[in-house]
């Protein structure tokens, strides 16, 4: 097992957040929605894994690059 | 090779012997050796125990045509580089590029041979003696694997290579953890150190990963199913599959009508292109863009590609680092490049910046402008300011076409509202004004002054395509572009 960092691609608002800690998630799996540039951005996983630590709340604003979500592949 | 004890225990650990990957990775019989007698010349007594000095070398066939390769065998003295096997590599390496033959490196390595290396004699003796080692100009296409320990040669190899494939569980770094420790004074993983995931997520050196080491030979056949031999021929066409064309009204299926809805670009390219085709390089690295080979009509072409469904497709310096990598590899080998744009712009902000973003956005536009292949640049949806020039906008290809979903701005209307008109969201004024700006950024405006040659539904799209393609490919010089980025460093 390993644990990867998921970032966010661009500085924007969080819209949703769909998942917990501990829930299985698919590859290309939404995992968090940003808002940013009037567009409804997706957070996705990589690979397959177990979410570990989601590190935002919604209506937070994060930077491009922050940390996202933490996930057991 | 190496003895029996040392190639059963790589059975034993499910690993694959350096014949064992030859076979996987040419056509049946077609192997022909080079320097079966080569053993290490430095030390007498090193003679016996350095069959092939460590690298099987030679010429052989993938699909048919010729290749020069090297292939490490680790089981002897760790497929170190040393004063024989170096004279064998660059002899491959040297007829590849003369001859006109793509030249293929397996790497599995520990770097330089100890204690050959050592010393100011051993220096002078291994290192620098071959000023084209690393002068890497693509006359022909170069594929690499990092598989198991990747370490000296097998490392600059990939990174000097036009593709390079890694097995999970390999490491692909400068040196060994051990040594690493030993210079900066710290523990260093080895997943951290040269991991797949870190080349694929953050150094982009690797194109594609897989899971065994058959699979990694497999995609270099694949990866040469697109190139030329050499770079004064047309890359391959294929006679395309009874189904090679899909149903091209499920491209609206993914294309949203809203355009504050996000979609998956790659899903669009595989409709477009033959079906099965499509063989995407970096996927996780800069995913804002999507650069992949695939076929139209049977023809090799070059794809590159905004995602909105990553950063809604603003292109960040990965991206913009993946694309130049992919411009340099289908002008380098005369395969023509369609563009499909979809971007609100570069990535801005803080971080851009002291990443210095205006450097790496003149670079783009650099190489852009540079390309010579057959261009075709297909407006899908957003197209702003500078990142719309630098994907292949403007006069930067021979055609320009867009769909009716184009808007073609300076920047995001929004944004343009308030700048021009001075009013926020919410004030009085500022929907009407809004309005009037999206009216302008459709595209027919750019289509009456020819500034767009075609608006086009995007079901017509790959019937244009495999047209407008064939206008292009062979005139005067044959298909053969003038290669303007083909001494384009090979990663920065």
């Amino acid at each position: 097992m390993a644990s990867i960092e998921i970032k966010s691609d661009i500085t924007g608002n969080v819209w949703k957040v769909l998942k917990s800690p501990g829930d299985s998630v698919e590859a290309d799996e939404p995992i968090v929605i940003m808002e940013s540039m009037k567009m409804e951005i997706p957070v996705t996983s990589p690979e397959r894994g177990v979410i570990k630590e989601i590190l935002v709340k919604e209506e937070q604003t994060i930077a491009e690059g922050a940390v996202v979500v933490r996930v057991e592949v | 090779m190496g003895g029996t004890d040392k190639l059963a225990k790589r059975k034993s650990r499910g690993q694959l012997n350096a014949q064992e990957r030859l076979d996987c990775l040419v056509d049946p019989g077609s192997f022909i050796e080079i320097g079966l007698l080569g053993a290490s010349g430095v030390f007498k007594e090193d003679e016996k125990r350095t069959p092939r000095d460590g690298k099987l070398v030679g010429f052989a066939k993938i699909d048919g045509r010729d290749i020069a390769l090297v292939v490490n065998d680790f089981t002897v003295a760790g497929a170190s580089t040393s004063a024989t096997n170096s004279k064998k590599m660059a002899h491959a390496r040297r007829t590849a590029t003369e001859k006109g033959m793509p030249f293929v490196h397996v790497g599995e390595s520990t770097g330089a041979r100890l204690p050959d290396a050592m010393g100011s004699r051993g220096m002078g003796s291994l290192l620098g003696n071959d000023p084209t080692q690393f002068r890497r100009s693509r006359e022909t296409p170069w594929a690499a694997a990092a598989l198991d320990t990747a370490f000296g040669s097998s490392a600059w190899l990939c990174c000097c290579s036009d593709f390079a494939v890694m097995r999970k569980g390999s490491i692909m770094a400068v040196s060994s953890p051990r040594l690493v420790s030993m210079a900066i004074g710290e523990q260093v993983d080895l997943e951290e150190l040269g991991g797949w995931r870190i080349h694929a997520d953050f150094t982009g050196l690797i194109d594609r990963f897989t899971d065994t080491d058959v699979e990694a030979m497999q995609e270099i056949r694949t990866f040469l199913s697109y190139m030329p031999s050499h770079n004064m021929e047309l890359p391959p066409a294929r006679e395309p599959a009874p189904d090679a064309t899909q149903d091209q009204e499920a491209i609206l299926d993914i294309l949203p009508e809203k355009r504050t809805q996000v979609y998956d670009m790659r899903k669009i390219v595989e409709i477009v292109v033959d079906r099965g085709s499509m063989f995407e390089l970096k996927p996780r690295f800069g995913r804002a863009a999507v650069t992949a080979l695939a076929r139209l009509g049977g023809k090799p072409v070059g794809v590159i590609a905004n995602n909105p469904l990553v950063g809604a497709g603003a292109l960040s310096i990965d991206a913009v680092r993946k694309i130049i990598d992919f411009q340099v590899l289908c002008d380098s080998f005369n395969i023509p490049l369609l563009r499909l744009i979809d971007t609100p712009g570069f990535v801005v902000g803080k971080d851009a910046e002291r990443k210095g973003a205006p450097g790496w956005i003149m670079n783009m536009m650099n190489a852009t402008s540079f390309v010579t292949v057959p261009c075709i640049t297909v407006i899908v949806r957003k197209a702003y300011g500078r990142a719309y020039v630098a994907m292949g906008g403007g006069r930067h290809n021979d055609e320009m076409i867009a769909w009716p979903s184009a808007e073609v701005s300076f920047m995001d209307p929004t944004f343009a509202t308030t700048i021009v008109h001075g009013v926020k969201p919410g004030e009085p004024g500022f929907e009407a004004a809004l309005a009037q700006i999206r009216k302008n950024d459709e595209v027919w405006d750019m289509a009456t002054i020819f500034s767009v040659q075609n608006i086009i539904k995007p079901r017509e799209t790959r019937d244009y395509l495999i047209r407008m393609f064939d206008v292009y490919r062979s005139r005067r010089g044959a298909g053969v572009g003038k290669h303007l980025l083909q001494n384009w460093p090979t990663s920065y």
